[in-house]
This record gives C-alpha cells, structure tokens and sequence, in this order.
C-alpha cells in the first residue's frame, strides 16, 4: 500500500476503518454510514499484498483504459489475506501441475550432467532411484560412483550390444511359453522375450511409478526403451506417476489441490513458518491456480475461525454423530415445554407430550388450545424460524450439539444456494454489459460482493465448529456469538440483494452492494479474530 | 473357461516330470489354476519332519501377476499370519514374470528356513521370536507336530 498517496483521503479514510474493527461493531442496518456513496465510484479491483503472483489476474490491468487510481484501490482482503497481517507469516508457495514438476526436474537433471557426465536418460533413471533428491544422489555418487549404477540397474560396460526391439523372427519366449514369428526386445543382458510380454509387462508398471527393469534381472529399461517397446510417448505416463509418488512422499511441502479433477499441487517454498502457525492457531490457507482455495494443513476448505484441530474434531464428530443425530432431528421435535425429543408417527397434529402432558401444535410448536378443531393444518404457523438463528445456548451435550451441527449445516446449505446463485451471476454480469452498456470492469462488483458472501458464509458456518467447543461462559463466546448474529445478518442481507434479478435496478442499488459487501468484509474479519482469539486464550479448544 | 495358456501348460508338466526336492504341486481336476501344495519342513529348522500343505492359485493375468499362495496348516512363523497368507517379497513387490511355480514354492521354503522377524505378517509371533528366540523356536516345533505330522 506504499503508494497509496494522501491525495486520496477516501482511501486512507477507508483503510484505516478496515484496520479497527471492533468486536462489537453495532450494526446500523445494513448501511453503515463510514462507506458514503463516493466509495462506490472507485471500481472495485483485486489486489493483494501478498502471493500476488496468484491473486492478480493479470488480464485486468491490462486495458488501457486503466488509471492509476483504480490500481491505488483499497486493497481487498481475502480471508487468507485477513489472516495473514499481524502476527502470522505470510505463506510463500506455488502452484503447479505434474508436468511443471517433471520439467523442473528434468532441467535439474541438465544441471547434473556436467558433474555426473552420464547421458541425461541415465541421470533421470538415477534420479528416480533417490526419489528425485539429488543432494542424497550426489552424497551416494561421490562414496559409491560405479557401484551406484550397478545398483540402479545401468549398464557400465559401455557397450550397447543387443539391447533394442529385434525383428521378427521365430523365437519361443519363457514368459508365455509360445513358439511363433515375433518380434523381441531384450537390454544388454541377453534376457530376450516377444515384444507382446513386455508391452504387457511395462503397461502393468507404468502407473506405479517405479523404474522398470528387465523381467530377470535388475537392468533399468531407459524412457527411451519404453517408447520403443510401446510405441508413442508411454514414459511420460511413467514420469507422470513417478512424480505423483515423489508428492505423495513429500506431503509435508507438497500437496494436492483437494477439489474434484483439479491438477494443480501446491507447492510449499519455505515450510519453516509451519509451527508457527499452530502456535497462532491460524491455518494456511493457499489457493491454486483454478482458484480452489483450501486449508494447506488439513486438506479442508477454508475453515477460519476453527483451526485444524477443531475442524479435525468437528468433522469427526459429526461423522461420528450425524446418523443419529439426523435422525433425531428429521424424525422427531422437542416437548416446546420440557425439551424432551418427540416422534411423530402418525396421526393429527394434536400432541401430547407423555412426559408433561403438555398439549401442543406439530406445526407451529404453540400451545394447542387456540388451534380448536383444525387438527390437520395450522393457521398459527409463522415463518420465525430463520429468527431463532442465534438463539441463547442450550446447556444439554447432545441438544448443545445438535444446535451447532444445524446451524452448520444450514449455512453448509445455504452456501451452496450461493454457489447456485454464482452460476446466475456471471449472466447478470453479461446483462448488465449488453442491456445498459456498463463495462466488464465495472460489472465487476457483483463477482466481488458474490465472492464476498461466499467468505462470509464460511467463516460463518465454520465459526458454529469453534462455537462448540468454547467454553459458553465466558464473556468472550458471548462476545464471539454477538459476533456471529452481526455476521449471520450481513450475509443474509448481502445474499437478499444478490438475488436482484433486473440490470437497472442492479445498477441503481450499486451503492448498497459495496456498502453491504463492505460490511460483510469487516464482520467477516471481526468474527474471524475474535475466533482466534478465543483458541489462542484456550477459550476454544478441540477436545473429546 | 478361456483355454489355459501354454506357460501354465508347460509349467504343470515340468512339475510332474521334474518335481523339486520336498515340493509337491498337483493342479484341481476342475480347476488347472489352482493347485494343492505341499512342502516339506527344511532340515536344521523348527518344521523339521513337518508337511506343510498350501494352496496356490494362478489369477488370470499370470504370469504378469504373482501367483497367490496360502497356507493350509497352521504353523508358528513371523512372517505368516493365522489366516496362513505369507509376507514375502517375490508374491508382492519383487514379483518377475520370470518368476515361476516351482521358484515360488522355493522361495516359501527358504523362508521357513531363515525366518525374519524384522519384517514381520503376524504381529504378536514376531514380537515372541525378538524377546526370547529360543523360546519361539520351541513353540514352532511344538506346533509342528502338533498340526503338521506326517501322517
């Protein structure tokens, strides 16, 4: 933000607000007064302090038309981002594919060539032998030398004789006992077999991701007696798994993206910071090159407030519980007198509980006596639900639980109605570019109070996670459910006017967008630090 | 049933016509794929003078794919299990489709010879046979006579 000059006080104004949050924000209706409507000139843009090289799409910045002032905006905080200033390192890593992988490798294999001075496809078969580690490599080279290749399956006689596929000829093969007109391939040491066996050997190996070796002795088969066999590039398949192996056995700085047939691996530059994030009790979350942001530690979506050893138990105990529990919740009700779980299984609405005697409505949960004699439908029902949203703790384990696994999922629910309403929002983009001619740039402020939202759902929705686990009288849960209600009511709130279907009324309530996803921000991040708070002073703690 | 492919062929035939020393490997009547193993215990170790009866079966990739081979008596090994399935490298990892019957069947009966606790299959027997070998060594004997007598 260096260059963020006082020419724009607006700005300064902005950011210092976004700095000084309060726990206890009070919330004035969606439209809190500190974001005026010049804030809704300045058109939103995505830049970020940090990781820049994944978060700036650089397509942006590319037109012309683009003034300094749009570059000096605000900066947009992403939850990692929010995370990320204080007292949490910033997290240095990469994202890349299996092929980046392998290409970078290969040009490590290039950078040995001169101190080994083998060929490049002996180097690569000695590479794989030290899952791709060439300081150990090395080390072993300087001690063993020719000893190494022999160990790793390359010729050192120097001599290339017989090794290759022959023509066809008749040969009785060992492998399959047949006796016909074939061709062969065999190494240097003589071990002949028909070309069918091998074809079929090396395809039963090249997902393994192990070097492959001649059928009765330990000579490594080269990438290019691969292709020859097999014809076409069937060693890159090798290399393929060979890489996903050697990601596999560094997961502590490598690791998959977690999202359904995403490529990308994330790669973790300096894993030295790792501890102390978990002694902030702040997660690392990183983002791939498809956007897919998710939890470095555990593998989970992004899970702020909880850390991961919240998430750990929540998730498991939800596993653990949610057969019952579901059935618990979708079969039965509460006494609205004496709490006690009542099913239903059959009959009119009139209920009685057996352990008070109370008489009340299924439906609505009152009291019967107002209903008469309309035993089949409730007239006194009301939507009051959704009102319920933050009531006061229960006390009992299993209906204290019970509420905080429903108020999960119901935002677990209602974030994926978001990503429904997404998909609906790229349209709306488009409309307002075709039926009223505001730019693409501009429209952007719907995929940014979208994204938004989306990060607020889920700092809410895993804010419940480390909401259970709190011990609930302390001042500070109170605090961090006070919280929870000012979040829960942004969201909605921003979720409502993003359901705007009309490009002119769109346009004409811009203002409101950024006011609200403004405020969604700072509710976001006050709800967020809170929770880390209430780890840090083990407040909240993962426990059985 | 697709018609038995000629390496098992040849392979049966050389079984029976040159068996190995203390080996016998007989194929089903109903099924050439699967054969009734027996081995004898190796001299100098604790099955001595025992006859191990094994089952072994030839999936339908072999010899690309390791023969599957079991025990049928119960014997007092690291490396085998109570279910009687064998940790050895060459039925896994080191499998080669050079490899054949009578190679495998070697191989299980060296490994009666030389036991290795140090890559352990049955937990609890190999912990036994690090304590206190000696005491191991008996109780495999013991129980060589107690299951694998000849009869």
């Amino acid at each position: 933000m260096s260059d963020l000059d006082s020419d724009d006080s607006l700005l300064l104004e902005f950011e210092d607000d976004d700095e000084n949050v309060s726990y206890l924000d009070t919330y004035d209706d969606g439209k809190p007064t500190h974001l005026d409507s010049d804030f809704a000139k300045v058109p939103p843009h995505k830049i970020d302090t940090d990781d820049s090289e994944f978060d700036i799409d650089e397509s942006q910045f590319s037109g012309e038309d683009l003034e300094d002032d749009y570059l000096v905006f605000p900066v947009k905080k992403t939850t990692k981002d929010l995370l990320d200033e204080d007292s949490v390192p910033s997290l240095k890593y990469e994202c890349l594919t299996t092929q980046e992988i392998f290409e970078s490798m290969i040009s490590r294999v290039h950078h040995l060539q001169p101190v080994l001075s083998l060929p490049s496809q002996d180097i690569l078969i000695l590479m794989q032998r030290y899952d791709w580690n060439e300081e150990r490599l090395l080390e072993e080279w300087t001690e063993k030398m020719d000893n190494l290749l022999i160990e790793s399956g390359l010729n050192t006689s120097g001599e290339s004789n017989g090794r290759g596929v022959q023509n066809g000829k008749e040969f009785f093969c060992p492998i399959c006992c047949e006796e016909r007109l074939t061709e062969t391939f065999s190494l240097e040491c003589g071990h002949e077999y028909c070309i069918d066996c091998y074809r079929h050997y090396i395809k039963d190996r090249l997902n393994n991701g192990k070097i492959i070796t001649c059928m009765d002795c330990p000579l490594a088969l080269k990438n290019e007696d691969i292709d020859q066999v097999m014809g076409g590039a069937s060693s890159a398949r090798l290399m393929d798994s060979s890489i996903k192996s050697f990601v596999r056995k560094h997961s502590n700085s490598y690791k998959w993206c977690p999202y359904t047939d995403c490529k990308c691996i994330i790669h973790l530059k300096d894993t030295s910071s790792l501890q102390e994030y978990s002694r902030l009790h702040a997660s690392r979350f990183v983002s791939c090159n498809m956007g897919h942001s998710f939890c470095f530690g555990c593998g989970f979506e992004i899970h702020a407030p909880a850390d991961c050893g919240v998430t750990d138990q929540w998730v498991k105990k939800a596993r653990l519980e949610c057969e019952n529990l579901n059935w618990v919740l979708s079969h039965t009700k509460e006494c609205p007198r004496c709490s006690v779980n009542i099913e239903k299984n059959g009959g009119c609405n009139h209920m009685v509980c057996s352990s008070c005697k109370y008489e009340f409505c299924w439906i609505c949960g009152g009291d019967w006596t107002p209903h008469g004699s309309s035993f089949y439908q409730c007239v006194i029902y009301k939507n009051g639900e959704k009102n319920k949203l933050v009531a006061d703790t229960p006390k009992k384990t299993l209906r204290r639980y019970a509420f905080f696994y429903k108020m999960f999922t119901e935002h677990e629910v209602s974030a994926k109605l978001d990503w429904k309403l997404g998909e609906t929002v790229g349209f709306k983009v488009k409309g307002l570019q075709e039926k009223i001619g505001v730019s693409w740039i501009e429209g952007q402020f719907l995929t940014e109070s979208l994204k938004t939202l989306n990060e607020g759902r889920t700092a809410l929705k895993w804010s419940f996670a480390v909401a259970y686990y709190s011990d609930p009288s302390h001042n500070l849960t109170k605090i961090f459910i006070d919280n929870q209600g000012l979040l829960s009511n942004a969201v909605e709130s921003l979720s409502e006017l993003l359901q705007i279907k009309s490009p002119e009324v769109i346009m004409k309530r811009k203002t409101e967008f950024y006011n609200k996803a403004g405020y969604v921000k700072n509710r976001t991040k006050a709800l967020l630090e809170c929770g880390r708070d209430l780890l840090l002073k083990g407040i909240s703690k993962a426990r059985e | 049933m697709a018609s038995l492919p000629k390496r098992i062929i040849k392979e049966t035939e050389r079984l029976a016509s040159d068996p190995v020393p203390g080996i016998g490997a007989e194929p089903h009547e109903d099924n050439l794929r699967y054969f009734a193993v027996t081995i004898e215990g190796p001299k100098e170790s604790p099955y001595e003078d025992g006859i191990f009866e094994l089952e072994l079966y030839l999936p339908d990739d072999y010899p690309m794919e390791a023969p599957k081979v079991r025990f049928l008596t119960r014997i007092y090994h690291p490396n085998i299990d109570r279910l009687g399935r064998i940790c050895l490298d060459v039925l896994k990892n080191n499998w080669s489709p050079a490899l054949q019957i009578r190679t495998v069947l070697l191989s299980i009966q060296a490994l009666l010879a030389s036991p290795n606790p140090n890559d352990p299959l049955a937990n609890d027997v190999a912990e036994d046979w690090i304590k206190n070998e000696e005491l191991a060594i008996s109780k495999a004997r013991e129980w060589t006579t107690l299951y694998a007598e000849k009869k």
